[in-house]
């Protein structure tokens, strides 16, 4: 019994631990939350197969751990040279373009990948890649932005989880929106949808570029 | 005194859409009816239960059918029953100028009530169908003239019933939050152009009643969900699914503040962050919904607005000044936050 308390003992720090750090868990809640949400609103409207849901879930996951590292990798004397040698647009700017690529490729991977071994049900295949291309300019803005933010705090990973999901949400509930028309044959009115997403896009963008020197001047 | 008028004139508006929401009744009504039969070609009584209003035995109280856009079937006889229960009767055609069955709206008139209706109120059915002759044979009946009775009275709605005084708590919420919460982002622009510690104890007593309006707002919501739609809760309605991601944006904030030890640097992210998600909440909450196409919620999905016939005068009379009170209220309750925690520093500030 005597080696069992240890153990017990253990598991009873861990959970002080996880209770110190609340948001940690939080973090986890988050995680199954925006999963089933984004899940359950796709699913409702297909009659098929799931898709839509189970595309925009993947491109999700990806494109958070693609990016959390955009500002985490580079420690704090990196920063402070970037700070010296360019402004703080020109960083952001920067980091934005990198990690839009990124997530552009990451995305059309998984649509290559989704093709070859699920299926692919797409028939406007140019309203797709203009769907991805520009829920990838969402991703990249608010995911670079956020990790901006998060870095600002010691638990870098979770606070991408807690401030990105909700955030990302309006954007993924519109590309969902867009697939689907993308998915039917005969679809005509995506254009209100797409100018819809290009102006968030583009107000994100505004915001961003006026925030984000006050994040970088410590 | 004279920095505080708008303090009373929230509590004597916030009094007075709470009075008037709770005192005015609401127009008459038909709640529910049993009809005899639904062929045609035979006379067909039915029960009618109405709400709200005070016939007397002797009455005269006109009813129709409304057949299609021209023609009308007129009751041959009504019966009152007590202050709230009529029998009428049709004496229904054989041929309807209708298609085979359908639900019929049906018009009651008289002069103590005025004019009031119910949608899909009679079924009838007919054997076959012809339009053209069913014309011809229509019989010829006087026509009833529509005399409005004028009064302050709230429009009665099937479903939603007494409920629609809900509409002085629950819409007013919304309004109120993002009214508050745009402070909260006003208050962080000017931290952020000059740092002082008191502009960021704004933003976030206003951000904290500005979350408690939201949730108050789902709570009157979800009541009112209950009694109408049958359910707490539901994730297939998209103002509720977006309304709870605003409110997890702005938990955010808090869990953000809760991380970062540094007070000033606390305060300068936490000021972007605030900035960043009523940036991103705005299009959440007016764009998104409208690109759904289905909602429960009145104005969305083809289902009428509140705006037109739904919101009548004398439902305005309450509910602007509602909106206005509420905001007033919530501003009121931000700046007791403000100073309680401008105390609180104070006073943590001393003990260091």
């Amino acid at each position: 019994m005597s080696s069992l308390s240890p153990i017990w003992e253990l598991i009873k720090l861990e959970l002080k631990l996880e209770w110190r750090m609340k948001y940690a868990l939080a973090g986890a809640i988050l995680y199954v939350f925006t999963t089933i949400f984004v899940l359950y609103t796709t699913l409702q409207n297909e009659q098929t197969i799931p898709w839509n849901a189970l595309f925009w879930m993947v491109a999700l996951f990806i494109t958070v751990n693609a990016v959390t590292k955009s500002f985490a990798s580079s420690g704090s004397s990196d920063n402070l040279y970037l700070y010296q040698l360019s402004s703080a647009h020109q960083v952001i700017i920067a980091k934005i373009i990198y990690n839009l690529f990124l997530v552009f490729a990451l995305l059309l991977l998984s649509y290559a990948a989704f093709s070859l071994f699920i299926v692919n049900p797409i028939q406007h295949n140019n309203l797709f890649l203009l769907t991805i291309f520009l829920g990838s300019i969402g991703f990249s803005l608010v995911l670079t932005f956020v990790s901006a933010i998060s870095n600002k705090t010691k638990n870098n990973a979770v606070f991408m989880a807690i401030l990105g999901f909700p955030l990302i949400i309006p954007i993924i509930l519109s590309l969902v929106k867009l697939t689907e028309k993308a998915l039917e044959s005969s679809s005509k009115e995506y254009l209100n949808d797409i100018a819809i997403l290009a102006a968030i896009d583009f107000i994100l963008f505004g915001v961003i570029l006026i925030l984000f020197p006050f994040l970088w001047k410590d | 005194m004279k920095k505080h008028w708008w303090k009373a004139l929230a509590v004597l508006i916030v009094i007075y859409a709470i009075i008037a929401g709770l005192l005015i009744p609401l127009k008459p009504g038909i709640l529910q009816i049993k009809q005899s039969g639904i062929n045609s070609g035979q006379v067909i009584t039915t029960e009618v239960n109405t709400y709200n209003t005070s016939y007397k035995v002797g009455d005269k109280v006109d009813a129709y059918l409304k057949i299609n856009d021209k023609v009308k079937l007129y009751s041959t006889s009504s019966q009152i029953l007590d202050k709230a229960k009529l029998k009428l009767s049709f004496d229904v055609p054989a041929l309807l100028p209708q298609v085979k069955s359908f639900d019929y709206t049906l018009v009651m008139v008289d002069a103590k009530h005025g004019p009031f209706l119910r949608p899909s109120a009679v079924t009838l059915k007919q054997e076959r169908v012809d339009i053209e002759k069913a014309l011809s044979s229509w019989p010829k009946q006087n026509e009833v003239a529509l005399k409005f009775v004028d009064g302050t009275k709230f429009p009665f709605r099937a479903v939603l019933y007494e409920s629609i005084r809900n509409t002085f708590y629950h819409v007013p919420m919304w309004f109120a939050m993002v009214f508050i919460l745009l402070a909260a982002m006003i208050y962080s622009i000017k931290y952020l152009r000059k740092p002082k510690s008191s502009y960021d104890i704004a933003a976030r007593s206003l951000t904290a009643i500005g979350v408690l309006l939201g949730v108050l707002g789902c709570l009157t919501g979800s009541v009112w969900a209950k009694g109408t739609w049958g359910t707490w809760w539901t994730f297939q309605e998209i103002k509720l699914n977006v309304s709870a991601i605003a409110l997890l944006i702005y938990f955010a904030y808090f869990i953000l503040r809760s991380a970062i030890q540094d007070d000033e640097q606390k305060a300068r992210v936490a000021s972007v962050y605030n900035i960043f998600a009523f940036v991103a909440m705005v299009p959440l909450l007016f764009v998104v919904p409208r690109m759904v196409a289905s909602s429960l919620h009145p104005g969305n999905g083809g289902n009428p607005g509140f705006g037109g016939e739904d919101l009548d005068n004398t439902l305005r009379m309450v509910f602007y000044p509602a909106i206005i009170g509420w905001t007033l209220f919530s501003f009121w309750l931000a700046q007791l936050l403000y100073r309680y925690e401008l105390l609180r520093e104070k006073v943590e500030e001393e003990f260091d």
